[in-house]
């Protein structure tokens, strides 16, 4: 069997007397590409927030590849090799992209505590910036401040970062969400092309988007998990159409 | 470095080396007084300006520096070898005590790093068998270490605009590092940085340190300069005109702390000859650069210049 690269045990979130997740258990094995779907209030970014540890759930266990990380701090879940990006664009807008990148390349290892040495003396981390944001198509604006960047722009520096950290399990939050159409197929090949060593969750409301990239989609509903299947599973389920779409 | 800032460094530094063959002897006070508390402006700048925390417990690493080089040399006679590091120590260890105010952010962090003054304040004041109350430790003697001693205070201005000249080109080196980029990071986002794999509290507690370390050694010149300290060097008013100080010069570069200590420095000693008010003064030119300025003079010259090259620039 696969090890998993992801694991959650019956993780309950409470806010005041409002159950935002509510007993959800998902296991991931390494390498797969699994997509939550759900309509809103279902609890997918809040189950997100427990995973990444931007929230401590109330009960259950999270673990990352073997290891429970329920206690862990979110930058320990990212030394172990989780990689997230958020649902609301989240980057430094007053830093170049150059600038972008290099914090996400030297903030897995010990050259984020350098502090004799200036930044432009490490070349081979400018390169990797570069290629980091040569592979969203963002190179030539590399001196540029990120405030500069249009919405669907931002949404890729946001997952070049996500991607520099060298992520082991990437979590995304709807990656795609407000993105043109053409900006909405470059995110989705760019997933879609991520070697299998990288296992991918992601929330996503696209239905065209999540289906074509998921080997898995899990169904969440008022902060449980209503199904787990293929793609072609769920989409056949007429208990999903019916929460999904409101008929059936 | 672009051409005109290199410029701007070469004409301060020539001005400030030739300072003593035009100007006398209460000018070149001001000049040194000016100095020291621009590096202590700096100080309270390497959080407010690259890291968005905003301190006003500066003035604490400050006079417990100055306390503490003045008492051992005053009272125990201790030679400034000695004395000198111990101060800059001592302003440290305090800082690493005060730096459990990264815990909190925001208003939270400048409420507690008021109160924090406050208590080393209160204890100059009120701990007189140890720090002289009122009348603070008086008599502090010229630095000296060995045969090299220094007999007046044309000396004493050299030697401060060498050490603030050594400060600041190392803090222009970790403002560049890869260490200084981190902490403008968790000022652009504090989450973003953690989910890169940053633990957030201990770059902020890390530079919060190094500031205090700066702010102590300001702390220690000032009172080879003033030759003697009192309740005042720690006070919260002295945190706040330093806090200031950087705001009004430009807060997040190098030289603007320097220009703002110049310019509160300059107008208070201006205007208290004829305004019993001067604070009020204070207040106006802060009011004014907030409104008009709010990147400081520094950011005002900037933009003004980018709007001259810009029209010269433009075709139509």
């Amino acid at each position: 069997m696969k090890q998993s690269a992801l694991e959650v045990e019956q993780l309950v979130k409470e806010f005041g007397g409002l159950r935002a997740v509510a007993g959800v258990s998902l296991s991931v094995e390494a390498g797969q590409r699994r997509v939550l779907i759900g309509p809103n209030g279902a609890g997918k970014t809040t189950l997100f927030h427990c995973i990444t540890g931007t929230l401590r759930p109330s009960l259950g266990r999270v673990s990352l590849f073997g290891r429970d990380v329920t206690y862990l701090e979110e930058y320990e879940r990212t030394a172990l090799g989780m990689g997230r990006t958020f649902q609301i664009s989240n980057v430094f807008t007053e830093l170049t992209l150059l600038e972008n990148l290099t914090l996400a390349i030297v903030g897995t290892d010990r050259r984020k505590w350098t502090m004799l040495r200036p930044v432009r003396a490490f070349g081979s981390v400018r390169e990797e910036a570069l290629q980091g944001l040569e592979a969203v198509g963002l190179e030539h604006r590399a001196a540029e401040t990120a405030q500069h960047l249009s919405y669907g722009e931002r949404r890729q520096l946001e997952l070049a970062l996500a991607l520099k950290s060298n992520p082991r399990l990437l979590l995304l939050d709807e990656p795609c969400a407000g993105l043109s159409p053409s900006e909405r197929q470059r995110i989705s090949r760019m997933i879609a092309d991520l070697p299998r060593t990288t296992t991918v969750v992601m929330i996503e409301h696209d239905m065209d988007v999540a289906l074509g990239l998921a080997d898995r989609v899990t169904v969440l509903h008022r902060g449980s998990v209503i199904l787990e299947g293929t793609p072609d599973e769920v989409q056949a389920n007429p208990k999903v159409r019916e929460v999904y779409f409101g008929h059936a | 470095m672009d051409r005109s800032r290199v410029t701007v460094v070469i004409v301060v530094l020539a001005a400030a080396l030739a300072l003593p063959f035009y100007a006398g002897p209460f000018w070149m006070g001001l000049a040194t007084q000016i100095i020291i508390f621009g590096l202590l402006a700096l100080s309270v700048d390497l959080l407010l300006g690259h890291t968005g925390l905003f301190s006003l417990c500066h003035a604490s690493f400050f006079a417990v520096a100055a306390y503490t080089t003045a008492i051992l040399q005053v009272r125990y006679g201790t030679p400034t070898v000695f004395a000198a590091p111990a101060g800059v120590l001592a302003g440290t260890l305090l800082a690493l005590v005060f730096g459990i105010a990264v815990r909190t952010r925001g208003v939270y962090f400048i409420l507690i790093t008021i109160a924090l003054g406050f208590i080393v304040w209160g204890v100059a004041y009120r701990w007189s068998s140890f720090t002289g109350g009122d009348n603070g430790v008086t008599n502090v003697p010229f630095p000296s270490i060995g045969p090299l001693a220094v007999t007046s205070h044309l000396q004493y201005y050299y030697l401060v605009l060498a050490i603030v000249m050594l400060c600041a080109l190392g803090y222009r080196m970790l403002v560049s590092s890869p260490f200084g980029l981190g902490l403008r990071g968790i000022k652009a986002s504090e989450s973003r940085m953690r989910s890169l794999g940053y633990r957030t509290a201990l770059h902020l507690y890390v530079a919060f340190v190094l500031s205090g370390a700066l702010a102590s050694l300001a702390g220690v010149l000032y009172v080879y300069y003033n030759r003697f300290v009192n309740p005042v060097t720690g006070s919260f008013q002295i945190s706040v005109e330093v806090a200031l100080m950087a705001i009004v010069g430009g807060s997040g570069t190098i030289i603007g702390p320097f220009i703002g200590s110049g310019v509160l420095l300059g107008l208070r000693n201006w205007v208290s000859s004829f305004f019993e008010l001067h604070a009020a003064v204070m207040g106006v030119v802060f009011i004014a650069t907030v409104l008009w300025a709010p990147d400081g003079l520094v950011g005002l010259a900037r933009r003004l210049r980018k709007r001259r090259t810009g029209i010269r620039k433009d075709p139509a």
